[in-house]
């Protein structure tokens, strides 16, 4: 062997060793690097399901948005914030049930999310618990009920029993059939063309805003404690009134034909209005504490 | 055999709609434009029937709240917990949405808010059994006033692990105190005022329901 | 939990027991409830009085009948209860009917022609119509037509003939099918009026 050899050797293993000697360390920093950026994880799942089928969803935090489609099935897109959170859905029978839950007891707030899309045939049930972010649905036809504390629910093209229920969340329902509770302590309801024959919304220091029909028999009860009730009516609606606000004020714009009701109580305390619309068709009753209550024609 | 007239086919109706029928009948309603009308117009009262009553309605959730505080004040019921009936919590998020601690503990800080309310408020006009409830809880739950300030005063330290919620209920919390006070002053100054005392129940229903909240939520980061 | 095991503990006043009790029955009996007053308020006042009638009687069950009858027994006498109250007077079941009926035979439109309730009954009349209903027809036509019991059951529940059970549905209907064209015809009569007043220009 040659000394020029023996060099070149000492230089290849040299240098493979310095290149070992930088690729270690690279890797571990490539490791430490990579552990410290949470990786999003996108999860899809199909469920086979029969004819009106209950979908549950319990989440903490994240953006969740239901869809309906016409396959007999339930597709579950989720998408984790981090590898802290883990998303379980199984199905039992007709049944799906979808939570997220975390894998330890220490985690960040910005990782406790989960966001969802969902696909469900039309007359699904669903219940669905989002603490806060944002809850869409549209187009299932079947019962609903959501609970959340600060997320904002918006309905679209709902036909079933839904019942709704925020601590400070808003809620929007647009071309909403069928019967529908809502309540919340802070947040805004608001109804738009709306063809409901039971519509029960509470809120507490939020705004009510409803624009739709007042099917024959149909019953629409608006409370709120403060803030504004504004019900918008066409010429072509039949309704009984009666509103009342205890310390704010009561400003209508519809033609009433004065009326005692025995079903209503005529509160001697504050500012009512009762009367009949047109036939009398449906029961419309708005209550405020100290709020405004607005019955305005619809433009 | 005479044919059958209209009298003898709408006097047998009530059988007929059952699924019996006769020969006789069914040669009746095809010759009888008006019996047949009226045969299909009942049948068509059934099938509308029939598919109304395929939905079964669910009662609201604070049925179930006020028909337990009833029975607890009659002595019906003990609250042993049976292990077998009790839902399965995995960890502590199942134990946020638990179903059944919730109205449970909403129903307990009811009671207690309602009894120091009325404490010193005459209940006048209410219905015969909350009349009654009200004045049976407020004998024994009077007492019971300083422990709820001092549970409320216990979620003053309310920290959740997500900080929109903790601050939305803390704010909703404050929001129906606020509301609390001014329901119960409005009753106070006219003690006639039923829409008012209505306003002060459904107030301390947001506020107990407000409290269960917090104490399954506080309950999880202890 | 089986509902018998639930029963028994229910019966030593195990409050777990109560509440699956309460959760196996409440949807129907308050959807009776419902369908028999027409309100959800007095819908909720009925649905707790009958639970908690059962609650009370419980340890009485001896399980002599299903307990879900002996329970939808409890509900109706307590709606029908109420139904009395609200009319002023205490009658039997068999007087909950229209007075002037004539036993046996059913009433006949006399006079216009018999109309066809042409396609499908809308919910929003059937309900209306039911309401109109006089006690004892709407119990039976609620608990048959929609709530889907049979004769045989109806008859235990509101303690009543089989035969009489038949005759007050036959009668149901037949005045329910008489409500749903007065509201037909007043329906075409609105719609008539609202289509000369938009082209009169009228107010």
């Amino acid at each position: 062997m040659s000394a020029s050899h023996f060099v070149r050797e000492r230089l290849v293993c040299n240098s493979s060793w310095k290149a070992a000697g930088l690729l270690v360390p690279g890797l571990l920093i490539c490791g430490i690097a990579s552990a410290a950026t949470p990786q999003p994880r996108r999860q899809e799942q199909h469920f086979k399901v029969q004819t009106h089928p209950v979908v549950t969803l319990h989440n903490p935090n994240g953006t969740i948005t239901v869809k309906a489609w016409t396959k007999a099935e339930v597709m579950v897109i989720s998408n984790r914030a981090s590898d802290d959170v883990e998303v379980d859905a199984e199905q039992m029978g007709n049944r799906v049930d979808v939570s997220t839950h975390a894998t330890s007891d220490n985690v960040a707030p910005e990782d406790m999310r989960a966001d969802y899309q969902i696909n469900v045939p039309e007359d699904a049930e669903l219940q669905i618990h989002n603490d806060s972010g944002e809850v869409n649905v549209a187009n299932v036809l079947g019962d609903m009920n959501v609970e959340t504390v600060a997320a904002a629910v918006d309905l679209e093209d709902s036909a079933g029993y839904v019942t709704i229920k925020t601590v400070g969340g808003s809620f929007q329902c647009t071309r909403c059939a069928g019967k529908l509770e809502v309540s919340s302590i802070s947040g805004n309801l608001r109804l738009t063309d709306i063809h409901s024959y039971h519509v029960h919304a509470q809120t507490s220091t939020g705004n009510i805003l409803f624009s739709g029909e007042f099917l024959p028999n149909g019953l629409y009860r608006l409370k709120n404690y403060s803030g504004v009730i504004e019900v918008r009516f066409s010429p072509a609606d039949s309704f009984d009134l009666s509103a009342t606000s205890l310390k704010g004020k009561v400003i209508n714009e519809a033609t009433l034909t004065p009326k005692a009701h025995q079903q209503h109580f005529y509160n001697r305390f504050g500012n009512s209005l009762i009367g009949t619309f047109n036939a009398g068709r449906a029961k419309v009753e708005l209550t405020s504490f100290d709020g405004t209550i607005n019955i305005l024609k619809r433009d | 055999m005479a044919p059958m007239t209209c009298k003898n086919f709408l006097n047998g109706l009530p059988l007929r709609t059952e699924g019996t029928s006769s020969r006789d009948a069914e040669a009746h309603i095809r010759n009888c434009p008006s019996c047949r009308n009226i045969t299909e117009d009942l049948n068509a009262i059934h099938s509308a029937a029939r598919s109304w009553g395929g939905e079964e309605l669910e009662p609201p959730a604070h049925l179930w709240t006020s028909l337990r505080s009833q029975l607890e004040r009659e002595g019906l019921i003990r609250d042993e917990r049976d292990p077998q009936l009790e839902p399965s919590n995995s960890g502590w998020f199942g134990r946020w949405f638990a179903g059944l601690p919730r109205p449970a503990l909403a129903g307990g800080y009811l009671v207690l808010l309602i009894a120091v309310a009325f404490g010193f408020s005459r209940p006048v006009n209410r219905q015969v059994n909350e009349a009654r409830w009200l004045e049976g809880t407020q004998v024994s739950t009077s007492p019971l006033s300083a422990q709820l300030t001092a549970e409320q005063d216990s979620f003053a330290s309310f920290n959740n692990s997500n900080p929109v919620v903790t601050a939305s209920l803390n704010k909703n919390l404050a929001i129906v105190d606020n509301y609390i006070a001014l329901c119960e002053k409005s009753v106070q100054e006219e003690p006639q005022n039923e829409v008012a005392r209505d306003y002060l129940y459904e107030a301390y229903q947001q506020k107990a329901d407000l409290l269960a909240q917090m104490t399954e939520r506080g309950e999880n980061n202890r | 939990m089986p509902e018998a095991e639930a029963i028994r503990l229910a019966q030593q006043g195990n409050a777990a027991a109560f509440e699956r009790l309460y959760r196996l029955h409440n949807r129907r009996v308050y959807s009776l409830c419902l369908r028999m007053v027409g309100n959800t308020a007095g819908a909720e006042d009925l649905t707790q009085e009958a639970f908690l009638q059962l609650f009370r009687k419980i340890a009485t069950f001896r399980g002599e009948s299903a307990f879900s009858t002996w329970l939808h027994r409890l509900a109706v006498n307590v709606v029908l209860m109420k139904l009395r109250k609200k009319s002023g007077t205490e009658t039997s079941l068999d007087e909950l009917t229209e007075p002037d009926e004539e036993s046996g035979g059913p009433r006949r439109d006399f006079g216009g022609p018999d109309l066809r309730l042409s396609g499908s009954i809308d919910r929003v009349h059937l309900q209306r119509a039911v309401e109109q209903l006089p006690p004892g027809y709407k119990a039976v036509f609620v608990l048959h037509d929609i709530q889907g019991y049979e004769h045989n059951e109806i008859a235990e529940i509101m303690d009543c003939s089989i035969g009489n059970s038949k005759s007050q549905l036959h009668k149901a209907r037949m005045r329910l099918r008489e409500l749903l064209h007065e509201a037909t015809r007043d329906k075409a009569r609105e719609d008539r009026k609202a289509a000369s007043a938009d082209s009169g220009g009228e107010d």
